[in-house]
């Protein structure tokens, strides 16, 4: 079933509608046609000489308005245009999983908890308004902590997109200690776009006197940017005309873009938070996890009980590799999942299995065993634990 | 387990594909087409409940037109069978059947208009559907949580956020703010211990109520009765039921809101629990491994926050078939790409990560666990399958 199906099928069904309309239209103008000639007639018999016999005339109106049939004519339009309604409804719950809750289990799913997430989510993407609006409306107290931490950085980025670094040099200076041991070099990419500014502006002076101030401490040998900072010194003598300069490429936009990005993932490193937003990464993963759970879920419907117990899911549900934050050990012999009292092996041809499997294979480490992936033989004594 | 020839858990039906087709240059790995494709199955809500509410006002406005036109003609059928009809008499009542026709005329038009707006938005949404593809699928899956947002918010009845997201999002077509205005009217009485226009939506969806069993009405004249009860004064036949139902009052008009809600759902063909939920709950088990509740637990797992965790416990743990090595130091996956490298003392990182170590330190590799330090030509590669 294409998605051209289901609009060819809506389609059919506006023209149903429009029909429906049209034949509506004609029938309040056959009505009024007759009752309007009847009016005439009545009308234009006001001569003394021949009066009118308005219950024949009238008589007559009913009769017409009777052969006309006005109800089954609107009737039969409406009929066929609710045959049309109900195939596309039909259609939708064939063609759709017409019920995504078949997978949900009933239960607490703690609604203050899901309104902070909420909050937070509408903080970290800079819409205050609609943080502070859902905790209003929801009566939630407020959790200032992260609302104050977005807000800063929501004001360091909207600087930098003006090309504005003072308050992100300040952030930087007060952090340096904590951003030094995440191994950041924030700090000397800031100053050197900050550098590169005034001299776009073709101001060598004030350049000059912003390099000694500010670059030359990354100049000295132990710092990993001295050639960096050697590099943004040959800039100096282009000054005022630096994108027709061999050093174009060091005024790109993105180097603004990079850096604003940079801040962004560590600030909120420093602040114990992801980079993402964590409800938009749940959303994604229950995006391309949820038709996994359904066909699951309906495997299962049978077996409600079992369904609502279970401690781990029967089947994997296959997400893509930025929803991978921890190594998992399977081993390729039990398919069991590695853990403390079954760690993964490395065995000395380099294969790797579990030690339960191990330990099986060697008949409890009492003679030597062929690896079951190549021709190599193993002792127990040669194997050791590995830690991912 | 075998269940892959079912669409999503539906009934069995062949194998539909909805979504676009691979297109001939460069075509995405199919495993994430086949993704989009399932995971667009999902969004049959987005597609039924503008519709719900375009055949709405279809048959509203049917119902309008059959019921003018059966007045006007019947209208004439009484005076034709009148007997002292003067002239002027006819000429009135005729000339009133006719204005009553051109007010009816001025409706249907009306109507139509409302009726296009409506096929309009459900085009909107087949449009919107239609349009995503995997090189864009992030932005679109933003829009997504933003549509699930909107849902969740008016199911809850936070208006005001929901019609700002809106708004500021510009997706306005995409979400269903306008069939919410119907429910609002009905909880913000509740609210104010009115049943009166709940009782009247009942009678405006009858039929589809007593299709579905419903008990809603009697729960609302039960409330009813109770406020009655709580208002009345004199009647001691009553006072058992001020003693032992009137104090269920608030309870029960909370109680009221909830299967309202849940009424309005159904008939509008949403699911009854919010979409956030749904897609949160699947999301969290998806994620959950024993390693997400580790004190060292990346910051960037949504798992390792207090919130998410929470609302984690309930669910089960996911499952996996293969191993998925993530290295500690570039928090990449390992694979044949970037394979895992063993050191003397066990520990594994990606080849990246230890290449780069060893050219940063002349050739030394210090394992960043334990210290152990080590040279870049003790390292083996594991075979890991
Ligand atoms: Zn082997």
């Amino acid at each position: 079933m294409e998605l051209s199906t289901i609009k060819d099928a809506f389609e059919r069904v506006v023209k149903k509608q429009k029909l429906c309309f049209s034949k509506s239209q004609d029938v309040i103008y056959q009505v009024g046609c007759e009752i309007e000639q009847t009016l005439t007639e009545i009308l234009s018999a006001h001569d003394p000489t021949s009066p009118v016999d308005y219950r024949s005339v009238l008589a007559d109106l009913k009769v017409k308005l009777n052969g006309i049939g006005s109800i089954p004519q609107l009737e039969g339009s409406h009929k066929e245009l609710n045959v049309n309604l109900s195939k596309y409804t039909k259609l939708l719950e064939r063609s759709l999983n017409s019920d995504i809750s078949k997978a949900y289990r009933y239960v607490d799913f703690d609604h203050h908890i899901v309104t902070q997430m909420i909050a937070n989510h509408f903080y970290r993407e800079g819409s205050f308004n609609l943080g502070d609006g859902i905790i209003d409306e929801a009566g939630e107290p407020e959790s200032t902590i992260l609302k104050s931490q977005f807000m800063e950085l929501h004001q360091i980025v909207e600087a930098m997109k003006v090309k504005n670094l003072e308050p992100a040099l300040n952030w930087v200076s007060a952090n340096r200690e904590r951003l030094n041991q995440i191994g950041s070099n924030l700090e000397v990419k800031l100053h050197s776009l900050q550098f590169l500014e005034i001299l776009q502006k073709g101001n060598l002076a004030s350049a000059l006197q912003y390099a000694r101030t500010c670059l030359s401490p990354f100049a000295s040998p132990p710092s990993p940017h001295k050639d960096e900072v050697v590099k943004l010194m040959g800039c100096l003598i282009y000054a005022g005309r630096l994108d027709s300069s061999p050093y174009s490429e060091i005024t790109s936009p993105t180097h603004w873009e990079k850096s604003m990005e940079d801040l962004t993932r560590q600030f909120c490193s420093l602040l114990g938070q992801s980079y993402n937003s964590p409800l938009s990464m749940t959303m994604a993963a229950g995006f391309e996890g949820l038709p996994t759970l359904l066909k699951l879920a309906n495997v299962m419907a049978a077996r409600k009980q079992e369904w609502q117990a279970m401690k781990q899911l029967p089947v994997p549900v296959d997400l893509g590799k930025e929803f991978q934050f921890h190594s998992i050990f399977v081993c390729p012999v039990s398919r069991d999942q590695g853990s403390q009292e079954n760690p993964p092996m490395l065995m000395p041809c380099l294969h790797v299995l579990c030690k339960q499997s191990i330990l099986k294979l060697s008949k409890s480490s009492t003679r030597t065993f062929k690896c079951p992936y190549c021709p190599a033989e193993a002792s127990v004594a040669q194997c050791r634990q590995l830690y991912f | 387990m075998e269940m892959d020839s079912l669409p999503n858990g539906t009934a069995a039906s062949p194998g539909p594909t909805l979504g676009p087709a691979p297109t001939a240059a460069g075509p995405p790995p199919s495993s994430k087409l086949s993704h989009l494709a399932n995971s667009l199955k999902l969004e049959h809500q987005f597609l039924r409940v503008p519709f719900e509410y375009y055949k709405k006002t279809i048959r509203a406005n049917h119902r309008v037109v059959e019921k003018e036109i059966s007045a006007v003609i019947n209208g004439v059928s009484e005076a034709a069978d009148k007997n002292d009809m003067s002239s002027d008499d006819a000429v009135n009542h005729l000339s009133s059947l006719v204005s009553r026709l051109q007010g009816l005329k001025r409706k249907l038009e009306e109507g139509s208009k409302t009726e296009h707006l409506q096929a309009q938005r459900c085009r909107a949404r087949l449009d919107h559907l239609e349009s995503a593809d995997v090189e864009s699928l992030s932005e679109w899956n933003n829009t997504r949580v933003n549509r699930i947002l909107v849902d969740y918010m008016l199911r809850m009845s936070y208006y005001d956020t929901a019609v700002k997201l809106a708004e500021s999002r510009n997706i306005q077509d995409l979400v269903d703010i306008d069939v919410f205005q119907e429910a609002k009217k009905v909880i913000e009485a509740l609210q104010n211990k009115d049943v009166g226009p709940a009782l009247a939506w009942c009678a405006e969806n009858k039929s589809r109520l007593k299709k579905s069993k419903s008990k809603f009405e009697f729960q609302l004249r039960l409330q009813e009765f109770i406020e009655l009860v709580r208002a009345e004064n004199n009647f001691i036949a009553i006072t058992y039921a001020r003693k032992y139902l009137a104090p269920w009052g608030t309870t029960h008009m909370k109680e009221l809101q909830r299967v309202f809600v849940t009424e309005f759902c159904k008939l509008y063909g949403m699911t009854l629990e919010p979409l956030l939920n749904i897609y949160l709950q699947a999301g969290l088990s998806a994620l959950k491994t024993p390693y997400c509740y580790d004190d060292d637990c990346t910051k960037e797992d949504p798992l390792s926050q207090e919130g998410f965790r929470k609302l984690a416990l309930p669910l089960p743990y996911s499952k996996q078939h293969h191993s998925k090595l993530v290295c500690y130091i570039t928090k990449e996956l390992m694979d044949t790409e970037n394979p895992p490298q063993v050191l003397p003392n066990g520990y594994v990182y990606s080849s990246k990560a230890l290449e780069e170590m060893a050219r940063k330190n002349d050739g030394k590799i210090t394992c960043p666990r334990t210290g152990f330090i080590c040279n870049y030509t003790d390292l083996v590669k594991a075979y890991i399958s």
